[in-house]
């Protein structure tokens, strides 16, 4: 793999913007400190990771350290992933039940409403940050780690925890809305991206791979709102492009086994824009096809685009199609890290991953990862004659009962009033992986 | 002489904008801007400029071009983030105003421009201030521009989720050819079997990106009561908010309703189910 700069320099290049920073009065910080001595003084409350919870250590961009939970973790999913590419959540799922990792997927979670943000600009911070915020008491309550599938969700509420930890008269406000739905103000110890999960999981995840992917050449499409948006925090190891570029997902895929290919283009976002893939698609497609799928396809002749986040798989996705207009036929697969992952693990390539809501096809793409896709195929089209006939649809996790669509029923809650007076637990305080 | 020479130290007043003679070379262009418009558009720059996050977003420019160069928007609009700053940091009340009534909603929100900003301007940021105040002054050409949004905002406050898999309708999606919807006519089922087929209770649904439960759409809707969006949201599309207002009120009474039904199985809970009403 190409490097431009060593590891050493790369590092030296981040000081030198910090100090910059610092010298035009925007100096970074690790909120992380600062929710220390906030929790002492009473105004908020942590979400600590528990040893429950099975912390793996990653390295953040500005060399922090970053403990990421593997397990009992509260899945907040992305409101665009589950309308039109369902194969990315329960991709996940799967890996999750394959690994015996356990989890809550709830219906007491909204989305980050980000998307909206980001499109119509009709909110603004203080409604994200409650709802941030109402979304982190729930996991807290359910004594679960919030486990963010969304590149955009997972940089918001980065942003939301910043703005609640510098500002206090919006966490006065916020504190104060929360109270009127009996919850209070929790912040997590870390903003926790699923795909930083999967970094954590690599060595599980590659103990259990049943299909040989070293003849697949994966281009990665890495999320802007993953790193760009709160880039201290995002997760680069020297062993992926030598820390040049985040770990995620380009990690997962290198120990796989499959070979993971430049292009010229890799630093550009695929066209999303939150209000264009709705309202200005012209916009989206051009770009997505010209800026990204093209390179991927011309320079570096994948056989997949890989990527981890909602907007960008359905943007490099669902834009191919119509590239025919213009004499661009690449129809380049894109999945989620994870649906690759997944289906490296041997998921049915219908019943979990869903290949079927994708638009550009993957049929030459299983057929290389050595996937019969023909029989899963009539296995899924059975299923869906079962289905239609009225039978029980297969589930990942137990169905949720009649009650739990009106309320937030309790599974264990910690109410704030016991956390507060709760001893503190010394096994967290000398346990491995704490941060510098 | 480079432009910056040319760009005012401070705002101008309108006054003192009328009396100006032209500079040699304008970094944003002659503006137009109708008499009827001025008040508001002094209104709005005022607002601007007393936000909080202004003194933070704005830190200063070189007028470089490392935003503009790796701006997706720049590379299909007219548009750049440059000038975009350059507006936030040295513009007057009719260029602000030019620029909320088209170029803002050229952004596409992906942040390169921050990471590449030496001086660690928020430049994505003060682009969705001056959103929020084109919408929360409720102009012309943002109604315009957001009115496709009618679904997409519905279910975002009623449920709190902004994409649903029957908002992918082929005809509206054609360009995104025969396959983007688990199409029926490719696997001969309708789209609610279609759901059914993902194997996690909360997705198979084809209203929302996953089913919601009342409480915490209710709780989302009491945050955009206290915070002013609803608010905001009426100043743009009052007809709009007034069927949330009552889809909302339905939700309440079916809450209420659900308390009494579910009486027995809620009478050990504690926390928010046992204390939150709607
Ligand atoms: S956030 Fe907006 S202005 Fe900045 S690079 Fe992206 S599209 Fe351009
Ligand atoms: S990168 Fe920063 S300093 Fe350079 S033109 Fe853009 S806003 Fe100005």
């Amino acid at each position: 793999m190409r490097t431009l700069l060593s590891a050493g320099e790369i590092r030296k290049v981040v000081e030198e913007r910090t100090l910059h920073q610092k010298g035009t009065g925007k100096r970074v910080v690790d909120v992380r400190e600062e929710m220390e001595r906030l929790e002492e003084r009473g105004e908020i409350l942590i979400h600590r990771i528990r040893p429950e919870n099975r912390p793996v250590t990653a390295t953040t961009l500005f060399g922090w350290t970053k403990r990421i939970p593997t397990d009992r973790l509260w899945h907040h999913k992305s409101c665009g992933q589950c309308g039109n590419i369902p194969g990315y959540p329960s991709s996940l799922l799967w890996l999750m039940n394959e690994t015996g990792r356990t989890y809550l997927n709830e219906p007491h979670q909204t989305s980050c409403t980000a998307w909206n943000y980001h499109g119509t600009a009709t909110s603004n911070p203080v409604a994200l940050a409650a709802v941030a915020a109402r979304n982190f008491h729930r996991a807290y309550e359910t004594d679960h780690f919030p486990l963010i599938h969304c590149g955009t969700s997972y940089g918001d509420y980065k942003e939301m925890r910043k703005l609640l930890v510098e500002n206090g008269a919006v966490r006065e406000k916020v504190r104060s809305i929360l109270r009127k739905m009996g919850r209070d103000l929790v912040l997590p110890e870390e903003i926790v991206h699923y795909s930083e999960w999967v970094h954590a999981m690599t060595p599980e995840l590659i103990a259990r791979q049943k299909h040989d992917v070293r003849g697949i050449v994966a281009t990665v499409h890495e999320p802007c709102h993953y790193y760009k948006m709160v880039p201290e925090d995002a997760v680069y190891d020297e062993r992926v492009y030598s820390g040049q570029r985040p770990a995620v997902p380009s990690g997962i895929l290198m120990a796989l086994g499959a070979t993971v290919a430049d292009y010229s283009t890799w630093y550009d976002c695929c066209g999303f824009g939150f209000r264009h893939i709705l309202s200005e698609r012209e916009f989206s497609r051009s770009f997505a096809n010209l800026r990204k799928i093209r390179p991927m396809v011309e320079e570096a002749h994948a056989d997949v685009a890989i990527t981890s986040d909602t907007g960008c798989v359905t943007t490099l996705d669902k834009s191919q199609w119509i590239g025919k207009a213009h004499g661009l036929s690449y129809m380049l697969p894109v999945l989620a890290d994870v649906q690759f992952a997944a289906l490296a693990l041997g998921a049915h390539p219908y019943k979990i991953v869903q290949v079927h809501w994708h638009s550009a096809p993957t049929e030459d793409l299983l057929t290389k990862m050595g996937i019969d896709w023909r029989t899963a195929k009539a296995e899924f089209q059975e299923y869906l004659r079962a289905l239609k006939n009225g039978a029980r649809p297969e589930l990942l996790h137990p169905a949720h009962g009649e009650i739990e669509q009106f309320f937030a029923i309790n599974k264990g809650q910690v109410l704030p009033d016991e956390a507060r007076s709760a001893p503190s637990d010394p096994s967290i305080a000398g346990e491995e992986g704490g941060r510098d | 002489m480079s432009v910056v020479a040319h760009l005012p130290r401070r705002a101008l007043t309108l006054a003192e904008e009328e009396s100006a003679s032209p500079p040699a070379m304008e970094l944003t262009g002659r503006r137009k801007i109708a008499d009827g418009d001025r008040a508001l558009a002094a209104t709005i720059f005022d607002e601007f400029h007393a936000d909080p996050r202004y003194r933070e977003f704005v830190l200063g420019c070189l007028n470089c071009g490392e935003c503009t160069t790796g701006c997706p928007a720049a590379r299909f609009y007219d548009f750049s983030p440059r000038e975009m700053l350059q507006i936030a940091a040295n513009g007057d009340a009719t260029t602000l105003w030019d620029a909320l009534q088209e170029k803002i909603w050229a952004c596409c929100q992906c942040y390169t421009c921050n990471m590449r900003c030496r001086f660690g301007n928020d430049i994505a940021g003060i682009i969705s201030v001056m959103r929020e105040l084109s919408v929360i002054h409720g102009l012309e050409s943002t109604r315009r521009t957001l009115a496709p949004f009618g679904r997409s905002l519905t279910l975002l406050m009623t449920v709190g989720t902004q994409v649903s898999s029957d908002m992918i309708q082929p005809d509206f999606f054609r360009d995104w050819g025969p396959f983007a919807t688990g199409s029926d006519k490719v696997w001969q089922v309708s789209p609610e079997v279609m759901r059914k087929a993902i194997p996690v209770d909360v997705l198979q649904t084809t209203r929302s990106a996953w089913e919601v439960s009342v409480q915490t759409s209710l709780e989302l809707f009491r945050i955009y009561e206290e915070t002013g969006v609803l608010d905001m949201l009426r100043g743009l599309d009052p007809d709009l908010t007034e069927m949330l207002v009552d889809i909302v009120e339905e939700r309440r009474e079916e809450f209420a309703e659900a308390r009494e039904r579910f009486a027995a199985d809620l009478a050990g809970q504690r926390g928010t189910v046992a204390t939150f009403t709607g």
